[in-house]
């Protein structure tokens, strides 16, 4: 069900950031602000934290430790060969095809990490609040119920901030 | 504010962001230009005569190829590590210096990895054609099989290969397709037709450029972006030891794998300079894609063909030191001297002399110098593949096995449609893509640009 948001449109990088600097100071709540590119001064104010490179890590030991056993099993246990009295256990002749298992490894999770957490698929049905953000305007996102002022004193902050615009839209 | 004044400003000419998503989109918008349909059609003949070629090859088996006993790999081998070759610095150039923060890689990355992706599926064709029966290619997948627990070698560097190139090309295209997500949706924003809409929609995965999103894609940007680099490395260095692991003259040497590495960027790098002259030229993006841009490459592709020169005179200092009498013969008379020695010299004087003209500033500030001497080395990257490969499997360690070998027309035909595949490709993606990546040129604008923004502060 829809529901009315504020929505600002900025022009210019550094007037966003003035915006968000006053709406921090006034204690509204933003909802989320969309960019043309990435903007860490953005993601610091919405106080977006990642641990995707936590994970990542995980994806690639678990891969690690799981390929080498694989190898182990297959070497030593499954079909041992005999060639020139090597041993079957190799350990250094597994460590490339480890590594590159393990980077495989890595890059198929991760997508999926970042398909599932970022929420990124063929056919999802999104909601831009103004299709301009994909362009060259900044949009910064009000919730009208969650944001903690109305619409007159929030227009006013954010103009004398160099917003361009603020309207109301059922999102 | 940081002017970047080392480098000279990364987009020339009062741009604001709007200007530069219509720019880079117009060529999507715009008919297809006579040229691009003229080198399409002779680009898919070349593609139609390697599909003849491969049916050759797989209809009637290896007889059509000149390879023997002794020349056991030819063309195809040849083929196969210089498109790796090409693929692999494609990659090389947008992970390394998005690692090392080199915001110039901003306008030419999006083109080196669509080749990357192109050259590697180019290469992927020939390990497969190469087994004869094609049909029983997935004998490598390493899977418990009816015929017994039988396993692949996994101390082969041949197994290896394999997992790499499918690793890279995964990688590879992952990260070229999700950097074009957030222009996708640009392109869908703006798209006046419902096709064009609904297509770039789809393709876009409803992004919106939400901080959340944001922060998840440069997560997965730098993962993917520091995985590639070790991956880069480890795949071509795998290729190296397919050689090196064998106890041939010529091959048997620990200089391989930095050889192959450093190789693999050279002719990368000098395909990327080739692909960006073309697309400045023809699509008139010399405001993104700048002297300055092409002048940087020039001086790395300098820079590396002194490290190739110094790998070609460690060869041949190691064969001397080492006073090994069939390294001596490979070297000494089937190399710089005897039937071969045109490969050998050709290859020294287009990767290792012609690159030095690039010390000269002039050189680097003439865009048709550049664009020569950057076919030229693609063409000396070549021809050291097949001064390693064929000389020294042509005369080896028995005299009396020794055979000379030059390629059938099926052989050619491969290579020919390979050629045709990537050039196919590439115009493909000239047509339909952004060939410059729209989100991250517009966020090197300001801090690089001489534009009215900086003229502000």
């Amino acid at each position: 069900m829809s529901k009315p948001y504020f929505v600002s449109i900025f022009a210019e990088e550094e007037k966003l950031l003035a915006g968000i600097k006053a709406v921090k100071e006034k204690k509204v709540k933003i909802d989320e602000i969309y960019t043309p590119y990435p903007m860490h001064e953005v993601i610091e104010a919405m106080g977006q934290k990642s641990r995707f490179t936590f994970v990542a890590f995980l994806y690639g030991f678990s891969a690690a430790v799981a390929v080498l056993a694989f190898l182990y099993y297959t070497s030593v246990i499954s079909w041992p060969i005999n060639y020139g009295g090597k041993p079957t256990s190799a350990f250094p002749s597994f460590i490339i095809i480890t590594l590159v298992l393990t980077i495989a490894s890595i890059t198929i999770l991760s997508l999926f990490t970042f398909s599932i957490r970022a929420k990124i698929y063929p056919g999802k049905k999104y909601v831009l609040p103004d299709l301009r953000s994909t362009d060259d305007k900044f949009v910064m996102v009000f919730d009208s119920e969650k944001a903690g002022t109305g619409f007159d004193d929030l227009n006013k902050m954010l103009k004398d901030c160099g917003a361009e615009e603020v309207y109301t839209k059922e999102l | 504010m940081y002017k970047a004044e080392v480098r000279g400003p990364l987009i020339l000419g009062n741009k604001d962001y709007s200007q530069i998503t219509r720019d880079i989109i117009a060529p999507i918008d715009a008919r297809a230009p006579i040229w691009w349909k003229v080198a399409m059609g002779i680009s898919l003949m070349a593609a139609a005569w390697g599909m003849v070629a491969l049916y050759m090859t797989v209809r009637y088996g290896l007889g059509t190829w000149a390879v023997n006993n002794s020349v056991a790999w030819g063309w195809e081998i040849i083929n196969f590590v210089w498109w790796i070759g090409i693929g692999h610095a494609g990659t090389a150039f947008s992970i390394f210096l998005l690692i090392l923060r080199q915001k110039w890689r901003t306008s030419i990355n999006r083109a080196a990895e669509a080749m990357t992706v192109f050259a590697v599926m180019c290469a992927a064709i020939f390990p497969a054609i190469h087994m004869g029966r094609v049909w029983l290619a997935f004998y490598i997948f390493p899977y418990p099989n009816t015929r017994g627990s039988l396993w692949v070698n996994f101390n082969s560097p041949l197994f290896w290969d394999f997992i790499a190139i499918s690793a890279y090309l995964l990688i590879s295209a992952s990260f070229w397709y999700f950097g074009m997500v957030p222009d996708f949706a640009s392109i869908r924003d703006k798209a006046k037709s419902k096709v064009k809409k609904a297509v770039y929609g789809l393709l876009a995965f409803g992004w919106t450029g939400s901080s959340k999103e944001w922060l998840r894609y440069e997560g997965l940007s730098y993962i993917l972006g520091g995985i590639a680099a070790v991956l880069v490395v480890s795949v071509h260095s795998i290729v190296s030891t397919d050689f090196a692991s064998s106890v041939i003259p010529g091959w048997h040497t620990t200089l391989f794998p930095p050889y192959f590495v450093v190789g693999a960027i050279f002719s990368g790098f000098a395909m990327v300079m080739t692909l960006m002259i073309v697309i400045r030229k023809f699509y008139k993006l010399e405001q993104y894609v700048t002297d300055a841009h092409l002048n940087a490459i020039a001086r790395i592709l300098v820079f590396i063909s002194l490290i190739m020169g110094s790998s070609y005179a460690t060869e041949v200092f190691m064969a001397w030191y080492g006073g090994n009498e069939y390294e001596m013969f490979t070297f000494f008379h089937n190399r710089i001297t005897g039937t071969y020695t045109f490969m050998f010299w050709a290859m020294i004087t287009c990767n290792a002399v012609i690159p030095q003209l690039m010390w000269s500033k002039k050189v680097r500030n003439n865009i048709t110098a550049l664009f020569i001497i950057s076919l030229v080395i693609n063409v000396g990257m070549w021809y050291e593949r097949y001064n390693i490969v064929v000389t020294s499997l042509a005369k080896d360690y028995l005299p009396s096995s020794w055979t000379l070998y030059s390629p059938t027309w099926v052989e050619i035909g491969i290579y020919i449609g390979t050629l045709g595949i990537f050039i196919t490709g590439v115009l493909l993606f000239f047509r339909f893509i952004p060939m410059i990546a729209i989100s991250e040129v517009k966020s090197v604008l300001k801090p690089t640009s001489i534009t009215k923004y900086t003229k502000k502060h």
